[in-house]
């Protein structure tokens, strides 16, 4: 049901079995199926555990932060006054997710320098002549001079906030060394301190999450997420942010080992401003609501669209996602299937509503027969899966599957004879697609992905209703294996009924969360979590609650010492990017 | 066969057969003979750069061919997709008939083609590639001593920036897809003119070297304990660091002078159209920054992408998009190939056309730049009506100062794609003697092209 890879070569083998003592049987097991060669590389890590009490922490996930992570770390440890203007690295897409993609990236050589020309820029405004008072809580004896003392509390200070964890003292004295060195040769305290915060804003520690996990002292042989692991963990889920000064001490104490500390420290952050944040960022996700600063449409064949078209269509869709879920709790389901929308001025003209509101936004209901009903009728989703002089229903259909319903289509076949596949100048598009589904090499993927998106054809590129394509009369009504749907209503209310779109709101948290894809063994935990949303009433924070909170969320994962699984597996279930 | 007995030829029999023309120092009086590689003595540095396309050329089962030449060897004739190439004929070679082996791996559509061109090996999926892309180890050999080991730029004006260059596979650049980025990165406040007279080192480069030092001097207690992929990602990182120091370090060294370099004028970003007439227009403006930036020596590689593999570009005001069009649009049965098509892919090749004309217009020595460049131009597909990956169109463009016997149409009869790319690792000075993997493994380059 879920997305993935029959062959999975040694992720997970030190997952804590439920009893504890099976761990080195089993992982016997798995080297003897993987092959010695990685054995060594493993075998290191997992000695010490034997009978030493301080063995050593082992990293087990290296994950690029995000650009909104970024920007909101930026914001919260410096103030929302420091401006970030840079251009960031592409994200990847990985089953689904972006936040799967950046635990396989890195940086390159222009992304870096992009890096580093922007932490110069942070660096340059937090110690300004303005900012330093507020960023500098000591004072230096003299400030033509270094001063070690002034500068270590500096860079502890941020040094814990920008890497989520303490630093270590070689960490403190590389960068008290080059503030010193910066302090002597510029006759300035604070310039030196300016290039100790730009290496600790380009270090990897900072620009990638490093999670590490420790031996577990309630339980032998086994290994658990270390508490400052722990605190990022939950704060990029819930808050989108780095650790806060409460949480960080929770990481410090150890208390956050303890699931009293856990539950409370989860409630609060639910409670904070922040997890509209946090929930933004993991719906911008989700929904892939990435591809609106590029989207182009044709602007003789739709003359309304802009990029601030483009940019509000986005915006549309996460104010219906965040009201509905976070800001009123509601019914996840309601997303499909709500006539109410979020419309600003420019928007208004497209959805040919009359903009009556002085505010920027305002909401709008549109009326019982309305073709708009929930989030596939907003234009973000359908111009966004469209092409840029045309709709396309095998996209919207595509989409379909995959953002709601965890569904990927694989690749199309490389040879496909279009020959019989009519003039689309003619007639609708449904003409051109029956080809497909009668086409041997095609039908089985298209009769999935189309009738959803065929239901989709009275909006047309850019998502304004329309009934008639080249003199035609559209008809959307489709077939899905037992099932009529009749228009974009129809494929809302398919929607809310079809069970696999709470489950996949449910993998979606939790490998969001942890970065890691789901498998076969995951499936149980899922299936309670999904059953526990489902008696919440379908409460997204209910749901986040509970993942955060469980043991799973914090499962240590070994990092994988083979590269990817065999050819063959790996090509059936390739997410496509490249459709039509 | 012809039987050579140059200096080259005698050293790769020497060694058996196998590539080892590079590595090779450049002697002077080797190169003279072409008469264009120097400008006072100085040679002028080979410049090396990949040029992309999606959708490749229209040749068809049926022999409907508007791309590959009749003739083989020097002197071929223009077939009407290349007209836009008439200009720059001589310095370009054509091949055909090359293809891609995938070793019983599925060809996935619009990806296997140029993943195997650039990194030797068809992929297990779409969104990476196997194995690093080669134009990233060319760069290594020869990128070195200028500000930027490579440019990436993407014209494409695309849903997402587009770039196949990569060190892991998985990463890929971040180019850059506006003239204005390009420009800003090339000539922005960083840039030292070559030909100023008062040229001084800039201390706070230095001070920027030392916040560098800082992040590798905990290098190695990062690297304990990485998982393997981990590890490569840290590598990647740390290699990009290296690349920054190494930029910082050229900048403090005084720039040698470059007759060609004359900053330009900030460009003005086009609006955000896909469609080929602005597409080709924006490659113009770039190609133009891009060949100062290699005159004024900030760089000596590139990357370039004109449109992505299943294009999204159109004939302005036409709901279909291009990539649609290669898929539904009948084979006329009088002419034997798809003329829409046909049309669109004549429009792109205008890309190149003018790419390659900008890199022609400036002048270095006694030739032009292009003269000192060799730039690989390819496509993702061959026929794109059924994704072929045989025959995928392939251009050796420059003449590699001198070392590039330009101007020729090689017919691959069924080679691997591979010998191409090898061909112009070498030309472009790589010490590259063998490339790919599998049935693609060659370490036998063109040599009716090297001189």
């Amino acid at each position: 049901m879920y997305y993935g890879r029959s062959v999975r070569c040694g992720a997970r083998s030190v997952a804590p079995p439920p009893g504890g003592r099976t761990l080195v049987k089993k992982t016997v097991s798995v080297f003897a199926l993987l092959g010695a060669n990685i054995l060594g590389g493993f075998a290191i890590q997992a000695a010490p555990v034997q009978g030493a009490a301080q063995a050593p922490a082992m990293t087990v996930g290296v994950r690029r932060i995000t650009e909104t992570q970024y920007r909101h770390t930026i914001a919260d440890v410096f103030g929302p006054a420091i401006k970030v203007e840079a251009r960031f690295e592409p994200e990847r897409r990985e089953e689904g997710l972006l936040a799967l993609g950046s635990a396989m990236l890195s940086l390159t050589s222009s992304g870096f320098e992009q890096y580093f020309a922007l932490a110069r820029s942070i660096s340059e405004q937090v110690l300004s002549e303005q900012g330093r008072e507020t960023a500098v809580a000591c004072q230096p004896t003299d400030a033509a001079k270094p001063d070690a003392e002034c500068a270590r509390q500096f860079v502890a200070r941020y040094g814990e906030l920008l890497f989520r964890r303490p630093l270590t003292p070689a960490e403190i004295q590389s960068r008290l060394n080059i503030s010193a060195r910066g302090a002597k040769q510029t006759g300035d305290f604070y310039a030196g301190l300016e290039l100790a915060l730009t290496s600790l804003l380009v270090a990897p520690e900072f620009l990638f999450r490093i999670e590490s996990a420790e031996p577990d002292p309630a339980a032998p042989h086994q290994y658990r997420l270390d508490a400052f692991s722990k605190a990022t963990r939950l704060s990029f889920l819930l808050w989108d942010t780095t650790p806060d000064a409460e949480l960080l001490s929770a990481a410090r104490s150890g208390a956050l080992h303890s699931q009293d500390e856990l539950e409370r420290q989860v409630d609060r952050m639910l409670a904070a401003p922040k997890f509209n944040d946090g929930a933004r960022a993991f719906f911008a996700d989700m929904f892939q609501l990435d591809g609106f600063g590029n989207l182009v449409k044709d602007p003789s064949i739709y003359p309304k669209f802009d990029q601030s078209v483009a940019e509000a269509a986005r915006e549309q869709m996460l104010l219906r996602t965040i009201d509905l879920l976070v800001r009123r709790q509601g019914d996840y389901r309601d997303l499909f299937t709500a006539r109410d929308a979020f419309l600003n001025r420019s928007l208004a003209a497209v959805y040919q509503v009359p903009y009556a509101s002085r505010a920027q936004w305002m909401t709008y209901v549109f009326p019982q027969d309305s073709e708009r009903s929930g989030i596939l009728t907003d234009i973000g989703f359908l111009a966004l899966h469209a092409h840029p002089g045309t709709s396309s229903p095998t996209r919207r259909g595509i989409k379909v599957l995959e953002i709601f319903m965890c569904q990927a289509t694989p690749q199309p076949p490389a040879n496909v004879d279009f020959s019989t596949v009519q003039d689309s100048t003619k007639g609708t598009v449904r003409g051109r697609l029956l080809d497909h589904m009668e086409n041997e090499g095609c039908s089985g993927c298209h009769r999935r992905t189309d009738p959803l998106g065929l239901a989709l054809e009275h909006f047309d590129g850019l998502g304004q209703l329309r009934t008639m394509e080249n003199g035609v009369p559209i008809d959307v009504t489709a077939q899905l294996k037992n099932i009529t749907i009749e228009g974009a209503r129809g494929v809302g209310e398919y929607l809310r009924n079809e069970p696999k779109v709470p489950a996949c709101l449910v993998r979606n948290v939790y490998s969001y969360g942890v970065g890691e894809k789901t498998y076969g063994r995951d499936k149980a935990y899922l299936a309670e979590q999904t059953k526990a949303f489902i008696a919440s009433g379908y409460r997204f924070p209910a749901l986040v609650r509970q993942v955060a909170s469980s043991p799973e969320f914090f499962k240590v994962i070994a990092p994988k010492s083979k590269p990817k699984a065999p050819v063959a597996e790996a090509t059936v279930t390739q997410l496509q990017s490249t459709v039509e | 066969m012809k039987l050579r007995f140059d200096r080259r030829s005698v050293l790769k029999g020497m060694l058996g057969g196998s590539a080892v023309y590079v590595g090779l120092p450049v002697l002077d009086a080797f190169l003279n003979s072409n008469g264009t590689a120097f400008a006072g003595g100085a040679p002028l540095p080979v410049r090396f750069g990949t040029y992309f396309w999606g959708l490749g050329l229209t040749d068809t089962p049926t022999g409907g061919t508007r791309w590959v030449p009749t003739k083989v060897g020097p002197g071929y004739e223009l077939m009407p997709e290349l007209e836009a190439l008439q200009a720059v004929k001589d310095k370009v070679s054509v091949f055909s008939g090359f293809r891609v082996i995938g070793d019983g791996r599925a060809n996935l559509v619009h990806w296997t083609g140029h993943a195997a061109i650039l990194s030797g090996v068809a992929p297990a999926t779409a969104t990476r590639f196997d194995a690093a892309s080669f134009d990233t180890k060319v760069a290594d050999a020869i990128g070195t001593s200028t500000r930027f080991k490579s440019i990436d730029i993407d014209a494409s004006v695309s849903r997402q920036p587009v770039s196949y260059s990569t060190r892991t596979g998985s990463t890929f650049a971040s180019p850059d897809a506006t003239p204005l980025a390009l420009y800003t990165r090339l000539f922005g406040p960083d840039f030292q003119d070559p030909n100023s007279d008062d040229w001084k080192p800039n201390p706070s480069i230095m001070l920027r070297q030392s916040v560098l030092s800082a992040v590798t001097e905990q290098r190695r207690a990062l690297m304990m304990g990485l998982g393997k992929e981990d590890q490569m990602k840290m590598d990647q990182y740390f290699s990009s660091v290296r690349d920054l120091e190494n930029q910082l370090a050229v900048q403090l060294q005084k720039p040698e002078k470059r007759e060609a370099c004359v900053l330009p004028q900030a460009p003005q970003d086009p609006t955000r159209v896909s469609s080929v007439d602005i597409v080709n227009s924006n490659t113009k403006v770039m190609a133009k920054l891009l060949a100062m930036g290699l005159a004024c020596n900030q760089s000596r590689v590139f990357t370039f992408v004109h449109t992505s593999g299943a294009s999204e570009t159109y004939l302005p005001g036409q709901s279909k998009i291009y990539h649609q069009i290669t898929h539904d649009e009948p084979t006329d049965a009088q002419l034997g190939y798809q003329p829409e098509t046909s049309k669109l892919a004549s429009e792109v090749m205008k890309g190149l056309g003018v790419f390659l004309g900008e890199l022609d217009a400036i002048k270095e020595g006694e030739g032009t730049l292009l003269d000192n460049s060799i730039v690989l131009a390819f496509s993702d597909t061959g026929y794109a009506k059924i994704h072929a990956i045989e025959n995928i169109p392939m251009f050796l463009a420059g003449r590699a100062g001198g070392r590039h016997k330009a101007g020729q149409h090689i017919a691959g009869k069924g080679d691997s794609v591979t010998r191409v790319s090898l061909t112009a690792m070498q030309l472009a000075g790589a010490p590259v003697g063998e490339f790919g993997v599998g049935s693609m493994k060659t370490s036998n380059p063109i040599g009716e092209v090297i001189a």
